[in-house]
């Protein structure tokens, strides 16, 4: 780790580790299609460090995840850079991604976007994947909403879900937003527009699963109708019932997809997703 | 979009690529070909759940076998040459959809088993009459095939038939097989395959030209000095002498691969990437190439040498090969196209086996610096910028640029700009020919080749040949794990240029 960092040391270490990476006889490439930030409060720690395990390999990118520590009494950034490197056609050849770890300490935490900024890669997109409640006004999140592309949340870890979609709309001018639980749902959706027309008429949609993933497809439905459909929800820690006038949707059969597979997928996406949009929109 | 305003509910979920319910033909289905490469990709299909959601394999061979003995046999095919492991739950869906039917389907009363089977399928499976035909038979049972799947084909679905190259062996062969499969089949349902075009960086050479728009503005004979396509295999006939010796280099790789190629490097941006635009552009390309005289065409045949440090026999001494073969296995050729955008640039391409290594490049060559303001070393420091479409293997693209070498001096030296398919887009790269059975179920033609195109590929394969019977070639003239005759050197030499080093 080094204490006391400033942006410099960071992409110093990055040159360092980029010169050292290749053993004798190895060729190694170091690409990025992107710049991910990960914006990862103490409790999500564990879980984002698991993801970003996953993620390395399928999307090679410059990562930085920022790990605020407001209450740490001093203003500071200390740092971790590695190169993650992954063998590619053979054992002679290796694929690099660069993972940044900042943590923030003191007043440090209220301004990551200072941090980000040098460290974006230039013209490749940036994506912000922010961990926990929207904190919406709050100065780390405005700065980082300013220097990314698309904002990726995970709207089951919300606290307050029907708040969150209420106030998320705000942010659709400014910024493209995915949802990891509006791609959990999606086979649902799917599940449900095969009803049609037998549900066009349908006032309640009970469902049995996590509030998040219940309340967008209510949402979702009552956007699609133009008109409110009510919600019979019973929680769940997974969705494992939608049913829509007395009849229920069956999804696909699918492999389960993993935190990783969800993020990835969101990471493929390019600009807005309209029908996302007026669904959160659709109170 | 239809959908869409039918059922609300549809709006921003994708719609997965899958092809439309059908039963599979599989003509030839003992053959290496099934095995290698159709059953891997159907496989391959079935685990990203992109086959129809009522489908059917007929598969259809002289070989007397069982349902379950096929099935096995290509259980073990997938396991050795899928592109992922076997997964119990996917391929049991994929044999219980799978049949085999051992008969003659050309005799007297043959058909009558594979109709009977695709009429369970339909009743059974949904497959609604449709029907797409893979033809992996060998020339000569094409003929009488085509005319009784002519005599069957359904009344209600479509029929579609995809055929394996070759496709013919002159311009007259190849425009009787067209009249052939028009007798009894439209133009839209013929998928002549060259497995080539379903290459991920094949089309990404689509990508490149025509969705950047750097490269379109400098793409002609005003900046590019020559194009270089080489087409090159490590390995020797591996078991094909038969077809090898009646085909040759010219007809196994020039005429539909390599051709491809320079089409798709040399066409204009089509309208769109209907099939029908993409096609009409590529067959613009071959019509304006001129035919090249004997001095621009160079042909070899390898003799012994060594190939991955192992020593490998000559051609002439591969089994089933004639002692005094004078069969081509190696083509070179200067080629030009006469339009506007490449008067006067040569587009040099070579195929050959037992080269060095196996790799398909594309090499766009521009122009040197008008008037390099430096002192430099020598003219060979400041080379000129090469844009490398690798195809296969290490898919990518690199840029040769030239860069000052740290110091006070000024030297000067190239460097490459890589983009690696493999380094930045990290999921596999599909096998062509899942791409390809997909396109066909879809009913998409863009990534196969049409009738025109395939005659005007001959005449140009015919005119380059037509001075070969004449003489009588000195062969071997270049030893295994070289690249080509010394002749196909001095074919660049002569202008100037030379192969790329490798």
């Amino acid at each position: 780790m080094i204490e006391d960092a400033s942006v410099r040391d960071i992409e110093r270490e990055l040159a360092r580790l980029g010169a050292t990476a290749a053993e004798p006889g190895q060729s190694v490439l170091r690409t990025r299609v992107m710049t991910h930030m990960a914006w990862v409060p103490p409790s999500w720690e564990t879980a984002a460090r698991g993801v970003l395990d996953n993620l390395g390999d399928r999307h090679p990118s410059r990562t930085i995840m920022f790990l605020p520590d407001p209450e740490a009494g001093r203003d500071a950034l200390d740092a971790e850079v590695d190169l993650r490197c992954f063998a590619y056609g053979g054992p002679e050849r290796s694929v690099c991604s660069e993972v940044i770890v900042v943590w923030l300490r003191g007043r440090c935490s209220s301004a990551p976007a200072s941090v980000a900024q040098p460290l974006l890669v230039s013209d490749l997109p940036a994506f912000l994947r922010w961990r926990g409640s929207l904190p919406f006004g709050a100065p780390e999140l405005e700065g980082l909403l300013g220097v990314v592309d698309r904002l990726v949340v995970d709207s089951g870890e919300w606290e307050d879900v029907e708040a969150g979609y209420d106030a998320l709309p705000g942010l659709f001018s400014r910024v493209a937003v995915s949802d990891i639980a509006w791609a959990r749902v999606e086979p649902w959706r799917r599940a449900l527009a095969g009803l049609w027309p037998a549900i066009k008429d349908v006032d309640t949609l009970r469902v049995q699963g996590p509030r998040a993933d219940a309340t967008l497809l209510a949402r979702w439905l009552s956007a699609r109708l133009d008109r409110h459909v009510s919600l019979d929800h019973e929680e769940a820690d997974e969705t494992v019932l939608v049913e829509a006038g007395g009849r229920q949707a069956i999804p696909e059969r699918a492999d389960p997809k993993s935190p990783s597979d969800l993020l990835f997928a969101q990471l493929e996406i390019d600009g807005h997703d309209p029908i996302y949009e007026e669904a959160v929109g659709r109170a | 979009m239809t959908e869409v305003a039918e059922n609300p509910l549809l709006a921003g979920l994708s719609m997965r690529r899958t092809g439309e319910p059908c039963a599979m033909v599989i003509f030839g289905a003992s053959g290496d070909l099934t095995q290698r490469k159709l059953f891997p990709a159907l496989y391959s299909l079935a685990l990203n759940r992109l086959l129809p959601s009522a489908f059917g394999v007929v598969a259809v061979a002289r070989t007397p076998m069982t349902d379950e003995e096929f099935r096995e046999k290509m259980r073990n095919a997938v396991e050795e040459h899928g592109s992922a492991p076997l997964r119990e739950e996917i391929w049991a869906e994929l044999a219980v959809e799978t049949h085999y039917v051992s008969t003659e389907f050309t005799a007297e009363g043959g058909e009558a088993a594979v109709v009977e089977c695709l009429r369970h399928l339909d009743e059974t499976r949904g497959t609604e009459g449709n029907r797409v035909y893979y033809l992996a038979i060998p020339p000569k049972a094409m003929e009488p095939t085509v005319e009784q799947i002519g005599k069957q084909r359904s009344t209600s679905g479509f029929t579609r038939l995809i055929i394996e190259k070759p496709f013919g062996h002159d311009t007259q062969s190849a425009h009787e097989l067209n009249a052939l499969l028009t007798r009894d089949f439209d133009e839209s349902e013929i998928f002549r395959i060259d497995h080539y075009l379903g290459k991920e960086t094949v089309q990404n050479m689509l990508v490149l030209r025509f969705g950047n728009g750097i490269f379109e503005p400098i793409w002609n004979r005003n900046m590019i000095d020559h194009v270089q396509i080489t087409v090159g295999e490590s390995l020797g006939v591996e078991g094909r002498a038969d077809f090898y010796e009646h085909s040759g280099a010219i007809r196994d790789i020039v005429q539909n691969h390599l051709l491809q190629l320079v089409a798709l490097t040399a066409m204009e941006p089509p309208i769109d990437f209907d099939a029908e635009s993409v096609r009409n552009e590529k067959v613009k390309v071959l019509r304006a190439m001129h035919t090249p005289g004997p001095k621009h065409i160079v042909r070899g045949q390898y003799g012994p040498g060594f190939v991955d440090g192992h020593e490998v026999p000559g051609y002439r001494e591969e089994e089933g090969v004639a002692p005094d073969s004078t069969t081509e296995t190696f083509v070179g050729a200067k080629l030009y196209i006469d339009n506007w955008r490449w008067a006067d640039t040569p587009f040099y391409v070579r195929t050959g086996k037992r080269l060095p290594r196996r790799e398909t490049t594309i090499a766009i060559q521009f122009k040197r610096a008008p008037h390099p303001p430096f002192e430099i070393d020598s003219e060979d420091s400041l080379r000129p910028n090469v844009l490398l479409l690798h195809i296969q293997p290490d898919e990518g693209v690199s840029l040769t640029m030239s860069a000052k070498v740290p110091g006070q001096g000024m030297t000067i030296r190239p460097v490459h700009m890589d983009f690696s398919y493999g380094g930045h887009f990290r999921s596999n790269l599909p096998e062509a020919y899942e791409r390809l059975i997909l396109d066909c179920m879809r009913g998409d033609a863009t990534l196969f080749t049409r009738a025109d195109e395939v005659e005007e590929q001959w005449k140009l394969v015919d005119s380059m040949v037509a001075g070969w019977s004449r003489d009588r070639p000195v062969f071997p003239n270049y030893a295994s794990g070289t690249w080509g005759p010394v002749a196909a050197d001095a074919l660049l030499h002569r202008d100037g240029r030379s192969w790329r080093r490798h």
